[in-house]
């Protein structure tokens, strides 16, 4: 394994950041680290980069104890939110440095960093620019230059915080994509930061879904996806209708009966149920228990708002299943669900 | 600008304003911003009124004595010995405050610690204070029996007082917050990551602050080196008290100036003077063309 995280906790003042979170991430692996703004996700990238100082566990890297180890000694690349790129040098310069800082020992002949920059500049489709400063680049360029400037010390890990947060959407999915196929091409163990769900389970082989400082749920995007571990991995990856309901023999029942789902797992008493938008069947019926008070679409989709005796709910479909429906914002009509998870309340 | 103005109703909507306007547009980008024309014109006014007159009168008052007696005046052993005095002390002044201003905004910047408000005010004092009195106050630390002159003199055999060092001194007093003041916002806006960015590469303490902290923080403390020594230049007040005035040893420029002016000879003051604002100039414009050339490199 490349890097082996066990029982790390951080305070700031009353605020525990990371409670004791252990987590091991294998060889060579793309691993995302998912969650709200407040969970964690960054002061532990931050730890494993001895950029954060941790209160009390471990870590190692490579087999080795980390934690005592200064930033410049963990030959671990960074890769930063906002680029964190030196703006009075040219991205030449930039990817350069880390070579150029070297002790006079490990230090590469100018001939050899010129080959290594130039051949990173190649990897990241920048070799054009290298004479320019970074405010003259885009944000995607900048970001391309920041992960060139971390790959030129030929780190044993790489580390992004939230790499693609500060771009916008259309380049952070090129970007997104490349990333992938980079790491497909070099199989570099890393460790993304990010919040956004989408992002984390396109691009990781496996999610850590962390919250208030835990660690909720580690696991490939299907399996956090389908299975969810609680209600709040649930709740996170994706838009969810939420129910609180009464679970009697594998029946939940919602309100006073409006609703009844099948359950399954051996969950009993007051429960919350969870229906993601794409599982909720939407049928036309004019003497139905629920209306449709409006229908949003949004490219090919169509997200269509239910009130169902006071209870919002959401549904999602294709354009065309929307049109064989033949339903309009206002009309009456019954909601079946075919599947729910439920977790106990 | 007034002109085209005008013109500019009628023609409205021909598409032929672009014609009428192009005088105008020589010197001016399009631009959303009002009133172009209108500050530009004050600017240049207040400027000449304020600046420009008073050193022309000065030019004209010198050139009385004719080229020849204007060499003369301004090359004799005194004021040579004068000009360096000013300009090589206001440089070591100068240079020692882009030091240790910057070590004290560094200091104010970077660390919280009991006082530091109080250190912060501190800072502007010199600013604040007659620079009469703050001569007369190190004059009175610095002479022979002074609390500091006194033990500097029988432990080391410094004598600070009455010395250039003692010009030198009372030239840094006075140019410190010129420093500090311009070099404290830059270094509250130097990002963080880019240090943390530095650190995770490999690179040491000395080499973060050498490679990534100093070329960003480099212009700012060339404005403040720049403004510290060209107020040392200048300066009259703090320096007269400590100097010792010795013609030749401790004589400043501006004394020399004042020494003239009481002998009435008002053409020779203006020749001293007009010889300083060049060699000021000339100086401060070769500081400014640096400072572009700094800050083209960041192309921001």
């Amino acid at each position: 394994m490349a890097i082996q995280v066990s029982g790390i906790t951080k305070r700031f003042n009353d605020f525990t950041a990371l409670d004791s979170v252990d987590l091991e991430v294998k060889s060579g692996e793309l691993l995302a680290l998912l969650g709200p703004s407040g969970s964690g996700k960054t002061t532990l990238l931050r730890i494993m980069a001895g950029l954060e100082s941790a209160d009390g566990g471990g870590l190692l890297l490579n087999g080795e104890e980390a934690l005592g180890l200064k930033p410049r000694d963990r030959q671990v690349g960074f890769v930063f939110q906002h680029y964190a790129l030196f703006r009075h040098m040219t991205v030449f310069e930039n990817v350069a440095f880390g070579l150029k800082v070297r002790p006079r020992g490990q230090r590469p002949g100018s001939a050899e960093i010129k080959r290594r920059v130039t051949e990173l500049l190649d990897l990241v489709q920048l070799s054009p620019f290298a004479s320019r400063y970074p405010a003259q680049l885009s944000g995607g360029q900048r970001q391309r230059v920041a992960l060139a400037r971390a790959l030129a010390i030929e780190p044993k890990v790489l580390l992004l915080d939230e790499p693609f947060g500060a771009l916008d959407a259309k380049v952070r999915k090129e970007l997104r994509r490349w990333l992938r196929k980079l790491h497909d091409d070099i199989h570099i163990t890393s460790v993304f930061v990010t919040h956004d769900q989408e992002e984390a389970l396109e691009l990781a082989d496996r999610v850590v879904v962390m919250n208030q400082g835990r660690i909720e749920q580690i696991g490939t995007p299907a399996e956090v996806y389908d299975h969810p571990a609680s209600a709040f991995v649930y709740e996170f990856l994706g838009q969810v209708n939420r129910f609180d309901c009464m679970v009697e023999g594998g029946i939940a029942r919602v309100g006073d009966g409006t609703l009844a789902i099948p359950t399954q797992g051996g969950v009993q008493g007051p429960a919350v149920a969870y229906v993601r938008p794409h599982d909720l069947g939407v049928t036309p019926a004019s003497a139905g228990p629920a209306r449709i008070s409006g229908i949003h679409v949004v490219g090919p989709d169509a997200r269509i708002d239910i009130d169902l005796a006071g209870l919002a709910l959401e549904a999602e479909m294709d354009r065309e299943r929307l049109a064989t429906l033949g339903i309009a914002a206002g009309d009456r009509c019954a909601v079946h669900i075919d599947r729910a998870r439920v977790f106990a309340r | 600008m007034v002109a085209a103005a005008d013109s500019d109703g009628p023609l409205a909507g021909k598409g032929r304003a672009v014609t009428v306007r192009a005088p105008v547009a020589f010197f001016r980008k399009p631009s959303v911003l009002p009133g172009f024309g209108l500050t530009l014109g004050f600017t240049l006014s207040y400027l000449s009124l304020i600046v420009l007159v008073p050193l022309a009168a000065l030019i004209v008052k010198s050139s009385g004595l004719g080229w020849n007696g204007f060499w003369a005046a301004v090359t004799t052993p005194r004021v040579l010995a004068a000009f360096e005095v000013s300009f090589g002390l206001s440089f070591a002044a100068a240079l020692t405050n882009a030091v240790f201003g910057f070590l004290v905004a560094w200091v104010l910047v970077r660390y919280d610690f009991p006082g530091k408000r109080l250190v912060d005010a501190l800072v502007d004092l010199p600013f604040a204070l007659p620079t009469a009195v703050a001569g007369i106050a190190l004059s009175a630390l610095y002479a022979p029996n002074g609390w500091l002159g006194k033990p500097l003199n029988e432990l080391f055999g410094l004598k600070v007082a009455f010395t250039p060092l003692g010009i030198a001194i009372a030239l840094t007093f006075i140019g410190l917050p010129f420093v500090v003041r311009t070099v404290q916002p830059i270094l509250q806006d130097l990002p963080a990551e880019e240090e943390e960015a530095a650190a995770s590469l490999g690179a040491s303490r000395f080499q973060t602050f050498s490679s990534v902290i100093l070329p960003a923080i480099l212009p700012a403390l060339v404005t403040g080196f720049a403004l510290s020594f060209a107020r040392g230049i200048g300066e009259y007040g703090s320096v007269i008290f400590i100097a010792g005035n010795m013609p030749g040893l401790t004589e400043i420029l501006p004394l020399l100036i004042v020494i003239k002016l009481e002998q009435y000879d008002y053409a020779g003051a203006a020749a001293v003077g007009t010889a300083m604002l060049g060699v000021s100039f000339i100086m401060l414009l070769i500081l400014n063309l640096l400072q572009q050339w700094m800050r083209s490199r960041h192309a921001r």
